[in-house]
């Protein structure tokens, strides 16, 4: 009995790293930019597919295409901001959101036509004997993932406390204005936020994908849990995020477990709006943050 | 006739004819198609003008069709039933979603309307004893008047009936959105403590805005379960409100018509691009993203010429230095002291920003509130106008206690407050602005706006004549038509004081209404409340400037801490050791001239 629930809650905690990270990128890019990127899923799905092409497709050593793969998904986030982010700035909320899903679509039609629409599984180099560790069986590929996460989480937080661009990062969060009067490149910011959002999306895809299995319609789901971990966190909240990713993943892999694996999507949604009825502003949120 | 009564006379025409005059079923089907989109994004651009994006609208579509496509099968009934049912159903849906989640705003509502799309279609896809799940629910009844002679059978009956649903919802949303309920609902996405203190409830009117929506997404479902007799949780997938979303914001959102031609122009596009098979999703991705990268105020902008604008009120000759009328008599006039505050304290932890403050506003009084920085003045007013709740201490307007009641109540009652710094509604003109402010002066009720009664049409022309009275009244007159952000610093001042000033108040809050004035907007500012004074109004002020304190006021209130520490004429006060020592320094005090 214990030991089900022990392992329900490892899985549960190893998926709500990689919620987590997702939320990390989608609370960033909301609270920096105010931005509400409905492309996340996709830049999700694109790091899961990068590595698919540059490690099953093209033979690169597994490791080697992860770190490719990822870095792919940053230039992409890059661009996205250049070219049509930067032009929206002015516009109220509503446009730059459309103009994302705008590009969620093009983005996953287009990956429909590169690689075709059928599920595929990247054969990653570790063991499929799970490992034992008491009570708890976890398959290799599953430790590493939770492993990576774990790693990307605690470098994203000490690069944003700790490091002179992260500073700049959390000044233009909290005060645009006032960051440019000191010296900030805001354009520059932006442009890294939305890169560094877009990089963790893709190392989320790249695990899970390697976890799982890749196909072109994976981001949607992990676009609206992302949106229910954000919304858990508070918008903009970095500790919120890591903390809604982490109950997500153990209430899902709960639900799955106890409840039924059917409705087990709806739970985080379900999650949500019951938070939202106690605390509008999420776990973590500061009142009236939401404009 | 104007031109775009003709332009709408014939587009209307020809609408109409088009069955007569032999188009293909295929592209009847097309409009029918269009027409059902229609309802549904004219509900969104509805809410979106309140300020609050729904990207989980296809929700209520689907709840509308699954219940009319399942009261049409298990209990047989007849469209007519089926489909206002299924309005309704998605009506009291909206509501209860909107009780939960309007108090949210901006970006959690979009997050939550989201989710809730998605728990409706997890559950229509998995609850397979209701909705068969994902193999669809087949065999919907047609549409049938209750006899089997008027089952519609043809393309063109479902045409003619699609376009009798539009026009009412036309007719609808054009009521809604340029009547003074289209001011309340911009009010809110603009500027909402502005439109509280304007007496528009926030919640009450994007509620309404969100229930109309549903009602209209639910008929629209009804029709199409009736029409396509298939229903499949599809319908709840997160493309259509991609689809309905593209609709309004390219189409034009806040306009009467960019639902409409949006609708038009997004049924066919995806059809056209049929020929691109493998390419046409990505290219209708493309094509969204064009538009709303390069065309963000949607294709209707670009149709100006032919009248489909929203209607900004129409302004007449400029007017100047109108005299101030108070419009007394409407709303409560308060026996015994106009405004008073007893045993106030409002505590931010252990701190007490206020501590036990009482006072009493008399009828005609000029009352101010003076102190330093900190001192709780600010938080008094809060607590007067409903912003804030107080630990303790009642606030009595008139007879009557409004301690606790929300903003837009207060405001009913003939509370008005102007905010610090400027206060407008920076997207709509200098007329509309104290047009919507005009709000609590408004005595016909929906059912008046939407069949435009003569009551109605009254109302809104003297209400424009007060509008621009006000605006004479404050110096603003040749600006009628200008966009209230493009004005002055000190022009938007006077603007807020129009606001303030044309719901007919009997008591007025001013809130450090000269900061940032120069001496010379300060003197005209003085002029313009002297001007009010002799009418009937109470004015409660909290300035730092003592040259208009001490010039304007008959007794003063001063703060320190939280705490009253004097109170009595400006003469006395300028002598009062307490203050001096608190506030106003040692050294030389402005005398009254």
């Amino acid at each position: 009995m214990l030991a089900e629930l022990v392992q329900h809650v490892v899985n549960g905690l190893i998926l709500g790293g990689g919620y987590a990270l997702m939320g990390i990128g989608l609370t960033l890019i909301f609270g920096i930019m105010r931005v509400v990127n409905f492309a996340h899923g996709e830049l999700f799905m694109l790091g899961a597919f990068f590595l698919y092409t540059l490690f099953s497709l093209w033979g690169l050593n597994f490791f080697a295409a992860s770190l490719l793969a990822v870095a792919g998904v940053a230039v992409v986030g890059a661009l996205v901001e250049r070219l049509i982010l930067r032009r929206l700035r002015d516009q109220p909320i509503e446009i730059p959101m459309l103009a994302m899903v705008a590009l969620s679509v093009i983005i996953q039609n287009a990956a429909i036509l590169i690689w075709d629409p059928s599920p595929k599984t990247i054969r990653h180099p570790f063991s499929p004997v799970p490992l034992t560790l008491g009570p708890i069986h976890v398959v290799a590929i599953r430790v590493f993932a939770g492993a990576v996460a774990v790693a990307l989480i605690a470098g994203a937080h000490l690069f944003i406390q700790k490091t002179r661009l992260g500073r700049a990062m959390r000044a233009t969060f909290q005060d645009t204005d006032m960051a440019r009067l000191s010296g900030v490149d805001v354009d520059r910011i932006y442009m890294f936020t939305f890169a560094f959002g877009a990089a963790l999306a893709g190392a989320s895809g790249a695990l899970l994908g390697a976890v799982f299995w890749v196909y072109p319609a994976m981001g949607d789901l992990a676009a609206l849990k992302s949106f229910a971990v954000v919304i858990m966190g508070g918008l903009g909240n970095f500790l919120g995020a890591i903390v809604g990713g982490l109950l997500l993943g153990v209430a899902e892999s709960l639900g799955a477990g106890y409840i039924s694996s059917g409705y087990k999507d709806a739970i985080g949604f379900v999650l949500i709006i019951l938070l939202l009825l106690w605390r509008p502003q999420g776990l973590f949120g500061k009142k009236g943050l939401a404009r | 006739m104007s031109i775009r009564a003709l332009w709408g006379a014939a587009a209307g025409a020809l609408w109409l004819a088009l069955p007569v005059l032999g188009v293909d079923d295929y592209y009847l089907h097309l409009l029918v198609m269009a027409g059902i989109f229609f309802l549904l994004a004219a509900g969104m651009n509805l809410l979106l003008a309140a300020g609050q994006l729904n990207l989980g609208h296809t929700a209520f579509f689907g709840i509308g069709a699954y219940a009319s496509g399942l009261l049409g099968i298990h209990y047989g009934l007849s469209p007519l039933w089926t489909l206002p049912a299924g309005a309704c159903i998605a009506g009291v849906a909206g509501w209860l979603l909107g009780m939960l989640t309007l108090k949210l705003r901006g970006a959690y509502f979009v997050l939550v309307t989201i989710g809730f799309a998605e728990v409706i279609r997890l559950v229509a896809t998995n609850w397979t004893d209701l909705t068969q799940g994902p193999m669809g629910l087949a065999g919907v009844p047609p549409f049938n008047l209750a006899t089997e002679r008027f089952t519609l059978t043809s393309k063109r009956d479902y045409y003619y009936l699609i376009t009798v649903l539009a026009g009412a919802t036309l007719w609808t949303t054009a009521r809604l959105l340029t009547s003074r309920i289209g001011r309340a609902l911009r009010a809110v996405k603009e500027n909402e403590a502005l439109a509280e203190s304007s007496g528009i409830s926030a919640y009450r009117y994007t509620m309404l805005a969100m229930v109309t929506a549903c009602v209209l997404a639910g008929a629209a479902g009804g029709f199409y379960a009736h029409y396509i007799t298939f229903l499949s949780p599809e319908l709840f997938g997160f493309q259509n409100t991609v689809t309905m979303a593209v609709m309004v914001v390219a189409g034009g959102q806040g306009t009467v018509l960019g639902p409409a031609v949006g609708a038009l122009v997004f049924t066919f596009v995806p059809e056209l691009l049929r020929m691109a098979a493998f390419y046409r999703m990505l290219l209708y991705g493309a094509i969204l993203l064009l538009v709303v990268m390069f065309m963000p105020q949607g294709l209707v902008f670009y149709l100006r010429r032919f009248g489909a604008s929203p209607a900004a009120t129409p302004v007449g000759p400029a007017r100047d230095g109108a005299t101030f009328e108070a419009g007394a008599g409407v709303g409560e006039s308060p026996a015994g002291s106009a405004l008073s505050v007893a045993h106030i304290t409002v505590r931010f932890g252990g701190l007490a920003a206020v501590d036990d403050l009482s006072l009493e506003l008399g009828r005609g009084e000029i009352l101010a509130l003076i102190g330093p920085n900190g001192a709780g003045k600010s938080t008094a007013f809060n607590v007067i106008t409903g912003f804030q709740s107080a630990d303790a201490g009642r606030v009595r307007f008139g007879a009557a206690d409004i301690t606790g009641e929300p903003p837009y109540r207060i405001a009913e009652r003939g509370l008005v407050r102007m905010f610090q710094r400027t206060s407008i509604f920076p997207e709509s003109s200098a007329l509309d602005n104290v047009l919507t402010a005009c709000h609590r002066l408004a005595r016909t009720g929906l059912a008046g706006v939407l069949c435009m009664s003569r009551a109605n049409r009254f109302e809104e022309r003297s209400q424009i004549e007060r509008a621009r009275d006000m605006l004479a009244f404050v110096g603003l007159g040749h600006k009628e038509s200008e966009l209230a952000r493009m004005l002055s610093c000190g022009e938007q001042r006077l603007l807020g004081l129009a606001i303030a000033l044309a719901p007919a108040p009997s008591v007025l809050l001013l809130d450090e209404p000269a900061a940032g004035l120069n001496a010379v907007e300060t003197v005209r500012l003085m002029g313009l409340i002297e001007g009010i004074r002799g009418h009937g109004l109470s004015v409660l002020l909290v300035e730092h400037d003592m040259k208009l304190v001490m010039g304007l006021c008959d007794r003063v209130v001063v703060l320190n801490y939280g705490i009253k520490i004097a109170e009595g004429t400006p003469a006395e006060i300028q002598r009062h050791p307490e203050v001096i020592r608190a506030y106003l320094g040692t050294g030389g005090v402005v005398a009254r001239p």
